[in-house]
């Protein structure tokens, strides 16, 4: 495409480096997170979670639709006149009524969405290509006249073709648009086709990126980041994935890929992590999986030999970060692929000296317990095993 | 693009039954591994490592039952590249054989005593075993994307020299993004041709990504597991490679995806870890839309917010009323129940409908809104006697 040669443009931005300070997150939890089937947020809780934002460093928090007026228009009003660090920005329909209704609380920046896929335009908006320009055009116009900060969201901009992606977008940004939010709303790119899509937009049009990818398909990362290898500079996320079918990039999970993987550090106040997944877990009622990705629980919990010897010898062997960089915390259990050294390792730090004939025996005992459970033994199993095995 | 890639070959190996089980606190009885084998090889899952033959006896009795079922799909042990192991494997009657070895620089100083020379050696006395019992193998690189490329290159060539089946590429601890495995991949592969297959990791929610990206650097095979099971994050999970390989690098394995969800919750059920309502492809939530926008686009053609049909993976589609519910959404469930609502009537429907959602902090059922329904034809009746009454 455009005579991008993608093989050799993939291999090179494989170790490029980028400006952290060119890098801005906007979080959308409190938006795209809470349309979610099922998930409902207190005005309470949308506050908190604001707040443990901010706190962390966040740059731009999406904090909800004002023209769904209510609780909704309320929550956004009290977010904005907080006096938080970062920028607050409120999400429209290419409506003068909608920005309106943004203006009234306060935001100082608004996202002007709408779809620009064919299949979303005849089908779903039954209207035409000429009918969007034009209601963005005026959209912006207006938001303009009050200073706002003005993104453009092309919705289903996947599935966009790409000579009208680069009408709208030139469109977007002719009319003042301050950038352009490239929404992946079905989950269905690859690395390859974002990096290459996103390259295009930013060679020929030049306007500011946000990348706002789902994880129909696992890619949401990969993409976001795909996204700021080809130049994108902001992307949108939600804490835990939280959104629409299987969610958003989730926000701990590409904050620390681009600081491990891309050598990108935001500054983000990471240790503050898990705290804030827990909080949002349980507004939305979705509890954290134990393998979640850089917050789930059992993350750093090892049961195989070579893991445990490994990773005590050295973390890196193991984990590109601590758990305490998260939030979490560290442990070794005993169960059916235990070995010598994490036998030992465990049985040491519970108390006991045994040599290795012995734990040759402890370890055969533990392993058949592990199968005959179907599942790892508890501390107290362990201790239990260990005394019935020092009196026979 | 990449048209040369499109409708390659490309090999699963899934290791739901080794790696998954590894994973801390999950063991799978000996039933349960029979019936995972014989799920996964009933949907065309080609190659299957389900075991580690050196943990137990009980392991070992459980892989010859495996081998008994005469599966179609080729069956791997899994070992260290110790000679000693593989009398385990032989004692199983196993044909095929996926030997580790421990690769980056880290890994070589705890496990060879900083010794390359030593891993070599342990490796091909390891090989020696193994062509003595004629069984198969894949030669395996432990946290092989951190590893010196000098020392991978060096192993391929004891592959290719000694017919291993393939080499493959660990990515241990999640350290790549797409863009670094295919460099990776690519600068093996131009250096030499041999087949590699990768085992991505989930530590930074790229693992799905990166097993794609490897297949477009040319690599041939891909380890999974069923629903990502895996020690710490995890792996590349089986339904996401099948899928992501269909829908968006347009290589259909051929596999039978509708049994998907059945299988992802019989795996979640053997290994007491449910799936989360929103893992991707599985998840029971994935084809349910609430917002008015998605529920709306979803009612004039499912296309608009679905990149496939949920039977294809052995979901159904709901349609979820709450807070972000729309007027039509609301025209559409009423005459589910049988009742056409005028429009006025679904907006003012809709304003209860969102009120008691926000008050109770979640969707509504079906039966809550029926009480709606009444309450709101009730309150109806009352204000038309009301306005009688004043005449």
């Amino acid at each position: 495409m455009r005579g991008i040669n993608i093989f050799t443009e993939f291999s090179q931005k494989a170790g490029e480096k980028i400006d952290p300070k060119s890098i801005k997150i906007d979080d959308t939890t409190l938006r795209d997170g809470e349309q979610t089937a099922g998930v409902v947020f207190a005005n309470e809780e949308k506050i908190h979670i604001a707040k443990m934002l901010d706190d962390i460093g966040i740059h731009q928090i999406e904090a909800g639709i004002p023209a769904m007026g209510g609780d909704e228009k309320e929550a956004i009003k009290k977010i904005a006149s907080m006096g938080l660090n970062c920028s607050i920005l409120a999400w429209n329909r290419p409506v003068i009524s909608d920005i309106q209704h943004s203006i009234d609380c306060g935001v100082d920046s608004v996202a002007i969405s709408i779809s620009s896929s064919d299949i979303h335009i005849e089908q779903k908006l039954r209207k035409t290509r000429e009918w969007v320009l034009e209601n963005v055009r005026n959209a912006v116009d207006f938001a303009k006249k009050y200073n706002l900060y003005v993104s453009v969201n092309a919705e289903d901009a996947s599935r966009t073709d790409m000579e009208f992606l680069l009408q709208f977008a030139r469109n977007a940004r002719d009319a003042g648009a301050d950038r352009l939010r490239y929404c992946d709303t079905l989950g269905i790119m690859d690395p390859f086709e974002t990096f290459m899509r996103i390259k295009t937009i930013r060679d020929i049009i030049g306007i500011d990126i946000e990348m706002h990818m789902h994880n129909d398909f696992g890619m949401a990362i990969a993409n976001s980041i795909a996204g700021i290898k080809a130049g994108a500079k902001y992307v949108n996320t939600t804490v835990n994935g939280l959104g629409e079918r299987a969610g958003n990039a989730a926000f701990e999970e590409f904050v620390m890929a681009l600081k491990y993987i891309e050598a990108i550090d935001l500054g983000f106040n990471t240790k503050k992590f898990r705290g804030l997944s827990e909080y949002v877990a349980i507004a939305s009622d979705r509890s954290i999986p134990t393998w979640k990705p850089i917050v789930g629980a059992n993350i750093f919990v090892f049961e195989t030999e070579n893991r445990v010897r490994l990773y005590t010898a050295d973390h890196r062997n193991y984990e590109l970060f601590d758990p305490e960089d998260v939030g979490l915390e560290t442990g070794v259990i005993i169960g059916k692929y235990s070995g010598l050294f994490s036998l030992n390792y465990k049985l040491t730090s519970l108390g006991y000296n045994f040599n290795e004939n012995q734990l040759k025996e402890l370890l055969e005992i533990v392993r058949n317990k592990a199968i005959s459970l179907k599942r790892a033994l508890f501390d107290s199993e362990l201790i239990d095993t260990c005394n019935s095995y020092l009196k026979d | 693009m990449c048209a040369d890639n499109i409708n390659k070959e490309i090999n699963i190996i899934d290791s739901t039954l080794r790696s998954g089980e590894q994973t801390a606190g999950v063991v799978f009885s000996k039933n349960e591994k029979l019936r995972i084998a014989k799920l996964l090889d009933e949907i065309g899952i080609p190659e299957l490592e389900v075991g580690i033959p050196s943990i137990a006896e009980a392991e070992r009795e459980t892989i010859r039952e495996i081998l008994k079922l005469n599966l179609n799909a080729r069956i791997f042990g899994y070992c260290e590249a110790d000679p000693n192991e593989i009398s385990y494997c032989q004692d199983c009657g196993l044909k095929n054989v996926v030997i580790t070895v421990f690769t980056s620089e880290g890994h070589i100083k705890e496990k060879y005593d900083k010794n390359k020379n030593l891993l070599l050696s342990k490796l091909k006395d390891t090989i020696r075993e193994i062509k003595n019992s004629n069984m198969n193998f894949i030669i395996s690189t432990e946290d092989g994307t951190r590893a010196d490329l000098e020392l991978i290159l060096q192993i391929i060539h004891i592959a290719q020299n000694k017919g291993a089946m393939r080499v493959r590429i660990c990515d241990s601890v999640g350290a790549f993004d797409p863009f670094k495995t295919f460099l990776r991949i690519n600068t093996i592969l131009s250096t030499v041709n041999f087949p590699l297959e990768v085992h991505t990791k989930n530590n930074f929610g790229m693992a799905t990504a990166n097993g794609l990206a490897a297949i477009r650097a040319g690599a041939v095979s891909i380890m999974t597991a069923v629903n990502g099971l895996a020690e710490g994050t995890s792996n590349a999970a089986l339904e996401e490679i099948v899928m992501a390989l269909k829908y968006l690098e347009n290589i259909d394995l051929g596999i039978d995806t509708k049994r998907f969800r059945e299988i992802s919750e019989y795996v979640a059920k053997a290994s007491s870890r449910a799936i989360p309502i929103w893992k991707a492809i599985v998840g029971t939530n994935v084809f349910a839309h609430e917002s008015g926008i998605h529920a709306d686009g979803v009612l004039k053609n499912p296309k608009n917010y679905e990149a496939f049909e949920p039977s294809e993976v052995g979901l159904t589609r709901q349609l979820v009323v709450g807070k972000h519910s729309g007027s039509h959404t609301i025209l559409h469930k009423f005459k589910e129940f049988g009742i056409d609502l005028t429009d006025s009537e679904a907006n003012e429907i809709l304003a209860l409908t969102r009120a008691m959602s926000v008050d109770l902090k979640r969707p509504l059922f079906d039966k809550e809104l029926m009480y709606i329904y009444k309450d709101y034809l009730e309150s109806k009746k009352n204000k038309k006697e009301d306005v009688e009454e004043s005449d």
